[in-house]
């Protein structure tokens, strides 16, 4: 007699289930997918976000998912072909012209008018040019950062330099000091096999008015001779060819192997915490060394952009989606997601307010307003490909299996097979006016 | 007849699970390789057919040529090294002798480790101011570092050097093993013929043993013309790209330079010269 009872509490909780189950079905779910470390700031914050949003409006679901870096552009290529992109998207910068030509990036711009053209207006040139194509807007950089000139302060005193270099004679001068007086290494940064490698040159040839189309010229080949000579003079150590990565070149800083460094503003988030800055109690930071007195020091930018998934259609997911597009790239959002995730904000009111807080990042700032994006002026979608045969030149050169002029030699040629002629021109143009522009 | 329907029911998953996994895969690769794939091509479903196009590019190139002649080099060096070093451990191992099995285990530590610990030893090794360098300056070998992974042609061989280290265990374990099933009678008879330590090892050890050797030597080519990691963490195919495997370059061409087409090429040519030399060390074994 009992089986009908059981069945009555089957049926029963069947229709609750139907009931739950069709309530949550109405629920909106938007999804936000990147590479931020979850234990890190900017992950924090955006997660922050999500809830709080929730809580204002609970048929929405946020969710924020992670992917590891290099799993990132690969799990994109996949939604992209399957139609299964998430209604945020963020890449990192570089990939950037190669995701908006690929169409996984909806356009924007009508949504940017609304808000307000001069928020747009407010994002510093290169990343508007980044993240823009022929006038539509595609996305947003929400951070930021570039090279400076990291030094310890004691160790140059110790050689009787009051001073960090400003110019690559100085820095020459220094770097022989430094040797002379404490045996060690005086500048060091990364010549890695990899896109690292290309970015730290690029400061060096950018600077000198070098172009990373036209490496056969004078410019660029005074530029990688220069850090040639660094290194053959033993003022950088070779084995800069071998490190894993930025990071490592930071640990010789941190142990005194070398007194100074090129790197980024993110290391004060990675190796350079603040209580490892108190610990050593000597690090500066300033720009980086130009090749000669008055020329502005030009680097490349790195940072990621957020944006909206192509597939986005229904209006209500696209509205949520835009909430956090537009928050975030806020002067007020994207001031206080940097100072959690110890960036740099890619709008000059945010740059201002936060150069307030953190005196520190001040040569990064300062470089941050004319800085470059890399596949603008390194052959758009091809970047990856230019970049590439560039830091094989630079090691090429480093290692003296060729000289600095044969290398670039060699490498211009192979750059210039990368694309047709009119292309060649094209890209070849729009990477000397942006270069000029930003040398102003 | 009902028998062995049910038998091919049983070999169902095993059949599928190789389809899925192995000769999908497989055929996929070979159909990117035949193809003009970049990423946005990929996306927007646009790679143009080239047919052996890109093979074409990649034997013209140098630094394919170059990766070629790498991978030869490496796989050569490494198994006539691994292989002997392994074989004269396995005789060495084969008698009793004191702290015997502490030895044992000290020599498959190289096989423990995992290779992104082994591998970053290895660069701080080799590298200028590495502990390489050091020692020999040290006892005045040499009088200034060198440039084991910062020059033109050192990279390929100092990487060799570490796959070597990491191969003994392998080539070790499995020749000891195959001695252990070496008659003990077979020895002594020979013995007393008169037969000298060599003279054993030359004619009764090494006949014995030959299904084990050729074994080792099949998968001892298998692993090291695939190696990736080991090369990767050390010098990521630089300085320049004069110390490329196959796999390291198709990794690059594709993850670097988003050419997914040619580095499917790359990995195919590396599938050919994998299958090429199994095939050969098995005509040896039909020979006996």
């Amino acid at each position: 007699m009992r089986w009908y009872r059981l069945l009555g509490i089957v049926v029963f909780l069947d229709l609750f289930l139907v009931v739950l189950g069709g309530a949550y079905a109405q629920k909106v779910t938007v999804t936000i997918q990147d590479y931020f470390d979850p234990a890190g700031g900017m992950a924090k914050f955006v997660d922050r976000w999500a809830e709080e949003y929730m809580k204002k409006n609970p048929d929405v679901e946020v969710k924020h998912v992670y992917i590891p870096f290099a799993q990132l552009l690969p799990t994109i290529l996949q939604q992209a072909l399957t139609g299964t992109l998430p209604e945020v998207v963020m890449a990192d910068n570089p990939w950037v012209p190669n995701l908006i030509k690929a169409g996984v990036y909806l356009d924007i711009t009508d949504k940017v008018k609304e808000w307000g053209w001069e928020n747009w207006e407010d994002f510093f040139k290169g990343h508007r040019d980044l993240t823009s194509a022929d006038g539509r807007v595609y996305s947003f950089q929400v951070t930021t950062n570039n090279l400076a000139l990291f030094y310890r302060k004691s160790l140059l005193e110790k050689a009787g330099i009051a001073e960090p270099p400003k110019t690559w004679a100085e820095l020459k001068e220094v770097s022989a000091k430094i040797k002379e007086a404490l045996g060690i290494y005086g500048f060091g940064f990364c010549a890695t096999a990899s896109e690292e490698g290309t970015w730290q040159f690029e400061p060096f040839l950018w600077s000198n008015g070098g172009s990373l189309l036209e490496l056969d010229q004078k410019e660029a080949i005074e530029a990688l001779s220069f850090l040639v000579e660094m290194v053959e003079k033993g003022y950088t150590p070779r084995d800069v060819v071998n490190v894993s990565g930025q990071g490592d070149v930071t640990q010789w800083f941190i142990n005194g192997e070398v007194a100074m460094m090129e790197n980024g503003n993110w290391e004060f988030g990675w190796h350079l915490t603040p209580d490892v800055l108190e610990q050593l109690g000597d690090v500066g930071v300033a720009a980086l060394p130009v090749p000669k007195e008055g020329v502005k020091p030009i680097v490349p930018f790195g940072g990621e952009c957020y944006g909206i998934g192509a597939g986005t259609k229904d209006p209500k997911k696209l509205a949520v989606a835009w909430e956090f597009l537009s928050f975030i790239a806020s002067t007020d959002g994207m001031l206080a997601a940097n100072l959690e995730h110890g960036g740099l904000p890619t709008r000059a009111s945010a740059a201002e307010k936060i150069a307030a807080q953190k005196p520190i990042l001040a040569p990064f700032l300062e470089q941050a307003r004319y800085a470059l994006p890399r596949p603008l002026v390194g052959g758009l979608e091809k970047y990856p490909d230019v970049s590439s045969t560039v830091w094989t030149a630079i090691q090429r050169a480093l290692t003296g299996m060729k000289t600095p002029e044969e290398a670039l030699k060699e490498a211009a040629e192979a750059i210039r097979g990368l694309f047709s002629p009119e292309e060649y021109e094209a890209y070849r143009k729009q990477a000397r006016e942006l270069l000029a522009a930003a040398a102003q | 007849m009902k028998g062995t329907k049910v038998a091919y029911f049983f070999l169902l998953p095993a059949l599928l699970y190789v389809l899925l996994f192995g000769l999908y895969p497989l055929l996929y690769n070979v159909s990117l390789s035949l193809r003009d794939v970049t990423f946005i091509t990929y996306i927007q479903g646009t790679a143009r057919f080239v047919g052996l196009g890109n093979y074409r590019e990649l034997f013209a190139n140098p630094i394919f040529q170059r990766t070629f002649s790498n991978t030869l080099l490496f796989t050569g060096l490494s198994i006539l090294f691994q292989f002997t070093i392994g074989f004269l451990l396995a005789l060495l191992f084969n008698r009793s002798f004191p702290l015997k099995g502490v030895l044992q285990s000290l020599i498959m530590v190289p096989w423990v480790l995992p290779i992104i610990v082994s591998g970053s030893f290895f660069r701080w090794f080799f590298s200028d101011n590495g502990m390489l360098n050091g020692f020999l300056l040290a006892f005045r070998l040499i009088e200034r570092p060198i440039p084991w992974i910062t020059s033109g042609h050192l990279p390929i061989f100092s990487v060799t050097m570490a796959n070597i280290w990491l191969g003994i265990p392998f080539n070790f374990v499995l020749l000891y093993t195959g001695l252990q099933g070496i008659p003990e009678e077979l020895l002594e008879s020979a013995e007393i013929d008169g037969a000298t330590g060599w003279q054993k090892v030359l004619f009764i050890i090494t006949p014995l043993l030959r299904p084990v050797i050729l074994a080792t030597l099949t998968l001892g080519c298998i692993f090291t013309v695939k190696v990736f990691d080991l090369v990767w963490i050390i010098t990521q195919g630089g300085p320049g790209d004069v110390s490329h495997l196959f796999s390291t370059l198709s990794y690059s061409l594709a993850f670097n330079k988003l050419h997914f087409g040619k580095a499917s090429a790359v990995l195919i040519v590396m599938v050919l010269v994998v299958a090429l030399l199994t095939a050969l060390l098995n005509l040896f074994q039909r020979e006996v």
